[in-house]
Formats: structure tokens, C-alpha cells, sequence
């Protein structure tokens, strides 16, 4: 690919000529304020915050989908383009509720940041308020259609990340809103909702439970398959209350399933097992770990003893490391001598 | 030839006229003094260290807690550094509000030095005319913010909201009342022949030394030295208003007694002069990124709110940078170093305390004095351990 060498406020810069302008002042080291835009989905163009100047064009152009060329002098910051992107935020804001206080996204919400660093003080503009009330996307997604400023990256996550397409807009102009069109394909794998700069998508798991900048965010594995989705576990006064990802971080770059962005409350549950239990008389009873082992020990010897090593057969776990399977089936042939060894992803 | 012997005395940390936990550790050959040393950090709560864990607004209530006796001064110190920083001049309504506030502070802290001067010295009946009257501040700070002791009225970018019409009635009527409350201060005190002979030639510190040991405020202008920030530095409209700066001769306790107590006067002239000529206008800076916006317009206006919210939750958008700047406090110069790093809590916040340079000089100031002329002299330079321990 040819190579086109372009200015940004002032900075000559050369880079290929598939990049857009956006793609080349973060080469620059020079920063354009995005709102639809994301990194992992083609340009969608639909909040028009990262307007440029080019020279010799009249008109401003979206940073995001207008491609480089050779020559070409780009300016990201002037007094126009400021009042450019004040106004596509008022416009933005114009029917936006008044739901910060209450709204989960209040903290970490793009629009939220982008309002207070334009230094908006007043929306002139009104709107006719349109009363739509808050839906379940799924019993796990709630969507707020107030909240929602019609940028389109859930519906582009959808079907660029996630291939599946459940989402889509329905209606046209002002009335338009993003409806669930095919129903039966979602899986509530959550994309939408990680992608959603405010709080149009929520989750309803971790509803009210804590403000952002007061849990902790703790980076982990995801522990139910081998892939090693990394996650950030929202901790808060020792509990889990939420799961984010982070687009920079692991295999998954900030993409989840179902089990991992809704399936955490299994840590704190009442239910699970925390000691081991044996039966006795055909009840189970709580004993401690030295008297547990040494009975699985000692059955399994006898078994091995008794019927020979084939009379035993091993299933381990999805949810444990590549480490402890490759110790488990290790000791299942080798120790106990039997080829009988399975996975529970394998079933 | 007898050995020369000295005994060593602990003075404090609970001597009730060390005005606050000071220990000093005091060598004594007889009744003189041959050495002081002070120990401090008794009363360290950290505030400096706390405040990088908080934001810039909520960094206020901290510093009303340094000098506790005057704290709005505080308050007027460190917004105004904040200010520095954000290159934001507030309203002058706003300024003469707290140039009032803090001038009504100062009074306040002198009631308490005056009160607990007198009384450590064996004077017991003033202190019960010092703090009746100081009571009538504390009426007025209630007034204005709900608190009496610490009011944290002010914030980064003006006050927290316009005074009542109330306020202005009783600073008015405190106004009046001083002057007459200050002669009969003066009758209990001033050619009180007791007094003369405690105070006069005690704790004595030349212009030269106490410009070494960078003293500030009455405690150096006692010494005839004539600095006082309001005047050689004019912050917050006092150049708008009329006062002088009283300075003493000897550099002795009386000396500085008798500053402190023209200064009762000197604020008072202050405090008239903004309140007759308080301008109309807004109390709090035009800038979004700084000033919360009316209640009114939250309830109604989407980006209000969010400002609000970002404003509360996250703290005001101060830039990166490094400011020092300092104001006349009721002790001092009190003077306030941030560094700001961009993010919405500073990086590092260094108080300038007059207080504990104050204490620093107390060696100088009790050394060849008698055990009885610690208290006189500990009194005089009017040090507040809020401050020093931080």
C-alpha cells in the first residue's frame, strides 16, 4: 500500500493511504473528540463530534470516514469547528432526560464527559419530549430508549462484532429508535451494552448497586472456558457487583458471552459449596478436607485394587486452567492408569 | 567549684496554656531557661496528604481545620490558590463577601487569643467579654452556612450562595458594637499595672531577627516591621478599602498585644467599608467548568445537570500546573502550594503555616526568660497547633 503524507495542525505526518484522518492524527498524537465513533467497528459517522477543516474544502468533514490524501492540510481545533461540536452535543441533549442521578451509566458516560468538557452551559433548543418508557431487551439488558442518542454503535456491534444482527433502527428522523428485529438471534452477550457511550443500555443485574469511581475494577480470567476472555470484576466492600471489559485487554479485546459479562453471581451465592460433604447413611454430611481426601484416596485405591484400573473414569472441568487439566488427566493416566479421561467442553 | 546542674522540664503536651498539644521540652538552670526545645505533631491528622485523595472543592472543609480559630482565612487561602491555578478572577460581590468573612474570622481568632492570653496569665475576667462577643460572629456564620466554628462558605470559583439580608443586619450590628466592646477591653488590660510588668521587656525580638526567622503577621509587626500581605500584595479588592497597618516598637509581648488590638480596630473599618459598599452581581464565577449551576436550571436543563454531576462527583477540570499563593491570616502569612496534574484532585498540597514558623523562633524568643514568662510569651506570638501539626 502507497504511502500519502498529509498535515495536522501543523504536524506533517506520512501514513498509508487506507487510513482515515482520525486514524492519522492518532498517529500525530493529536486528539479528535469521538462520540460513535469505536475502534473494533467501521465508521459510523452519525454524531458528527469529530468534525475537521481540510483546506480548499468548504465544508467540514467527519474525521472518521474521510480517507487521507497526499497533501492534503487537516486543522482539528478552531473556533468553528468548537461551536460545531457544542451544537451537535445540544442537539444531542435536546431530548435527553434528566436521569444522571439515576441512570448507572452517571460517571463513565461518554456524552456525559464530552458535555462538560465543550463547557455546555445552556441547551437553546427544544424538542416535543417523547414518552417512551424504558423496555427489557432482554431479561439481562434493559433499554432505555430516552437515553438512547441514536449513535448506532449497539446496532453496529451487533452485526460487525458479533455477526448476529438482532438489533436494528425502526422509524425514521426524530421518532427513530433501535428495536430488537430478530428477537430469537440475540443471546445477550451484552456487546451492545458494553459499546453504549451512556446509559441506554444497562444492565439489569447490577442495577443501583454502586457508582463507578466506587468499586473497585479488578482485572481478571474469565473462569468458565479455556479461551482466557479478560475481564474486569467491579468489587465493591468485597463483593462483585458488575463485570466490564476494557478494548485493550486480552484475546477478547473487550468482547464477552453471556456467562461472562451476567454469570458472576454464582460468587457470592449462599448455595454454593465452600466445604466438602460426604454421605453418610444417605445423608450429606460437612466433614473436613483431610478426612475428605483421604477417603477419595483411599476408594480409589481400593477401586484400582479390587477391578483394575479401567473399573475408574475421570471427567474434569472447563472452568479450571489448561495447568490443573493437563495435572488432572497426568495423574489419571499415569498415577491411576486408565485412558478413561473426558472434559466437560467435550460433552 | 559545684557542678553546674540543670534540670529538665516537660512542659505539655496537656499544659493547659500551650495553646493546643505543644510539648516543649524546657532545660532550666533555676528558674531561667537555658534551652527550649518544642515537640510537635501531636495533633497531626495529615490534611495535606489527605487532600490528594480528594477533590478541589472538597478539599475546603479540610482546611477550615488548620487554624480552627479563623477559618475562613483558610478557606480564602486555599480558593484562592485553586483560582490561581484555573486563571479565574471571581465576581467582586463574591470578593467582598469574603474579604467580610474573612476579616470577621480574624476578629474571631483575636477574641480567642485575647480571651486565653489574659486568662493563661492569670486575667480571668476577660475572656469572658472576649468570647461574648465572639459569640456574635459565631451567630453570623450560622447565618450564612449553618456552621458556627467552621463555615466553609467559600468555594473555588466565589461563595457557596448570596448572603441574606439578615447577614448584613448583624455585621452591621457587630459593627457598631466592637469599637465600644474594644475600649473596655482596653480598661481591663492596657495600663494594668500586673499586665505592663508581665509583658513589657518579655520575649523581646529585634526587627532583623524576626525578619530571620521568617515571622509574619502581628508577631513581626510587633517588632515595628510593617509587612502585611493585604498591603504589599493586595489580593481579593483590599486595595479598594482604607485601613493601615499597625506596627509596634520593642518587639515585645506588649507590643504585640497592643498590634493585635489595634488590628480588632483595623478590621473592623474593613468589614464597614464592604458591607456599605458591597456591589451587586453574581457570587460565583461565569465558568462551567468550575461554578455549580443553579438548582433551578438542573431541574430543568439536561447539561446543567450534568455539569452538576460532574462538578460533585468528579470535582471542578483544573489544569496542570504549580501555583504558591499566600494571604494575611489572623497568625500570619498563610500560604497554600498545589500542583495540579491535570486530574480533578491536586497532586500535592503544601500549606504555608505561620504557626509553625512561629514555633520555630521560640528558642530565639525564651531563652534568658524566667519559667512563668513561657506562657506570657507562647501567648504573645498566638500559636494554633491545628495548624502546625496539620
Amino acid at each position: 500500500m502507497s504511502n500519502v503524507t498529509l498535515t495536522i495542525d501543523g504536524i506533517e505526518i506520512t501514513v498509508s493511504k487506507d487510513k482515515t484522518i482520525l486514524e492519522a492524527a492518532k498517529t500525530a498524537g493529536v486528539r479528535i473528540p469521538t462520540l460513535c465513533f469505536h475502534e473494533r467497528m467501521n465508521p459510523i459517522g452519525s454524531c458528527r463530534m469529530c468534525v475537521v477543516e481540510v483546506e480548499g474544502f468548504t465544508q467540514p468533514m467527519a474525521a472518521c470516514d474521510t480517507r487521507v490524501q497526499d497533501g492534503i492540510s487537516v486543522t482539528t481545533n478552531s473556533g468553528q469547528l468548537f461551536r460545531i461540536r457544542q451544537d451537535s452535543l445540544k442537539l444531542i441533549l435536546v431530548n435527553h432526560p434528566l436521569d444522571c442521578p439515576v441512570c448507572d451509566k452517571g460517571g463513565e458516560c461518554t456524552l456525559q464527559d464530552l458535555v462538560f468538557e465543550f463547557g455546555i452551559d445552556k441547551v437553546e433548543y427544544h424538542a416535543p419530549k417523547q414518552d417512551r418508557l424504558s423496555e427489557y431487551a432482554t431479561s439481562l439488558i434493559r433499554y432505555w430508549p430516552d437515553r438512547c442518542i441514536m449513535c448506532l454503535r449497539c446496532v453496529t456491534a451487533c452485526r460487525e462484532i458479533k455477526a448476529i444482527g438482532a438489533i436494528d433502527i425502526r422509524g425514521d428522523g426524530y421518532g427513530s429508535q433501535v428495536v430488537s428485529v430478530h428477537p430469537d438471534k440475540c443471546e445477550s452477550c451484552g456487546e451492545c451494552l458494553m459499546v453504549c457511550p451512556t446509559g441506554a443500555l444497562t444492565e439489569n443485574l447490577s442495577r443501583y448497586k454502586g457508582r463507578p469511581w466506587i468499586s473497585e475494577r479488578v482485572m481478571t480470567t474469565c473462569t468458565y472456558c479455556g479461551c482466557g476472555c479478560q475481564l474486569e470484576l467491579n468489587v465493591l466492600n468485597n463483593s462483585v457487583i458488575g463485570v466490564t471489559t476494557r478494548d485493550d485487554a486480552g484475546v477478547n479485546r473487550g468482547s464477552l458471552c453471556v456467562k461472562g459479562r451476567f454469570g458472576y453471581e454464582f460468587i457470592g451465592s449462599d448455595e454454593r459449596l465452600t466445604k466438602p460433604l460426604i454421605r453418610k447413611n444417605g445423608k450429606f454430611q460437612e466433614a473436613g478436607w483431610d478426612e475428605a481426601l483421604a477417603l477419595v484416596a483411599g476408594q480409589l485405591s481400593k477401586i484400582k485394587k479390587e477391578s483394575g484400573p479401567d473399573a475408574i473414569a475421570a471427567l474434569s472441568s472447563a472452568r479450571c486452567t489448561n495447568e490443573e487439566n493437563y495435572l488432572f488427566q497426568k495423574f489419571i493416566r499415569a498415577v491411576i492408569g486408565t485412558n478413561n479421561v473426558d472434559h466437560c467442553a467435550r460433552l | 567549684m559545684a557542678e553546674a546542674k540543670t534540670m529538665t522540664l516537660n512542659m505539655g503536651p496537656h499544659h493547659p496554656a500551650t495553646h493546643g498539644v505543644l510539648r516543649l521540652v524546657l532545660e532550666l538552670d533555676g528558674e531561667t531557661i537555658v534551652k527550649v526545645t518544642p515537640h510537635i505533631g501531636q495533633l497531626h491528622r495529615g490534611i495535606e496528604k489527605i487532600a490528594e485523595s480528594m477533590n478541589y472543592q472538597q478539599i475546603i472543609p479540610l482546611t477550615d481545620r488548620l487554624d480552627y480559630t479563623a477559618a475562613s482565612l483558610n478557606n480564602l487561602g486555599y480558593c484562592m490558590t485553586v483560582e490561581k491555578l484555573l486563571g479565574i478572577d471571581v465576581p467582586r460581590r463574591a470578593q467582598y463577601v469574603r474579604v467580610i468573612m474573612g476579616e470577621l474570622a480574624r476578629i474571631m481568632g483575636h477574641h480567642l487569643w485575647l480571651g486565653s492570653h489574659a486568662l493563661d496569665m492569670g486575667a480571668m475576667t476577660v475572656v469572658f467579654y472576649t468570647f461574648r462577643d465572639r459569640e456574635m460572629i459565631m451567630n453570623v456564620n450560622e447565618e450564612l452556612s449553618g456552621y458556627r466554628l467552621t463555615p466553609s462558605f467559600l468555594r473555588v470559583g466565589g461563595i457557596a450562595r448570596d448572603i441574606t439580608p439578615d447577614f448584613v443586619k448583624y455585621v452591621r450590628e457587630f459593627v457598631k458594637w466592637l469599637p465600644k466592646a474594644l475600649d473596655g477591653y482596653h480598661t481591663l488590660l492596657t495600663d494594668n499595672i500586673i499586665w505592663r510588668k508581665r509583658t513589657m521587656g518579655v520575649g523581646t525580638v529585634s526587627a532583623r531577627d524576626a525578619v530571620n526567622y521568617g515571622m509574619t503577621g502581628p508577631s513581626l509587626r510587633g517588632s515595628g516591621v510593617a509587612y502585611d500581605v493585604r498591603k504589599a500584595l493586595p489580593y481579593s479588592s483590599y486595595d479598594d478599602f482604607d485601613f493601615q497597618v499597625p506596627v509596634g516598637e520593642n518587639g515585645d509581648v506588649y507590643d504585640r498585644y497592643l498590634v493585635r488590638m489595634e488590628e480588632f480596630k483595623q478590621s473592623i473599618r474593613i468589614i464597614d467599608q464592604a458591607i456599605e459598599n458591597l456591589p451587586d452581581g453574581p457570587v460565583k464565577v461565569d465558568n462551567p467548568l468550575v461554578s455549580n449551576p443553579e438548582t433551578d436550571e438542573v431541574m430543568q436543563d439536561i447539561s446543567a445537570l450534568i455539569r452538576r454531576f460532574k462538578i460533585q462527583c468528579e470535582g471542578p477540570a483544573v489544569p496542570e500546573g504549580e501555583v504558591y499563593h499566600s494571604i494575611e491570616g489572623s497568625k500570619g502569612e498563610l500560604g497554600f502550594y498545589l500542583v495540579g496534574d491535570g486530574t480533578s484532585k491536586p497532586y500535592r498540597m503544601k500549606i504555608r503555616s505561620p504557626c509553625f514558623i512561629l514555633t520555630s523562633a521560640l528558642p530565639k524568643l525564651l531563652v534568658g526568660h524566667m519559667i512563668a514568662d513561657v506562657i506570657s510569651i507562647i501567648g504573645s506570638i498566638d500559636i494554633v497547633l491545628g495548624e502546625i501539626d496539620r
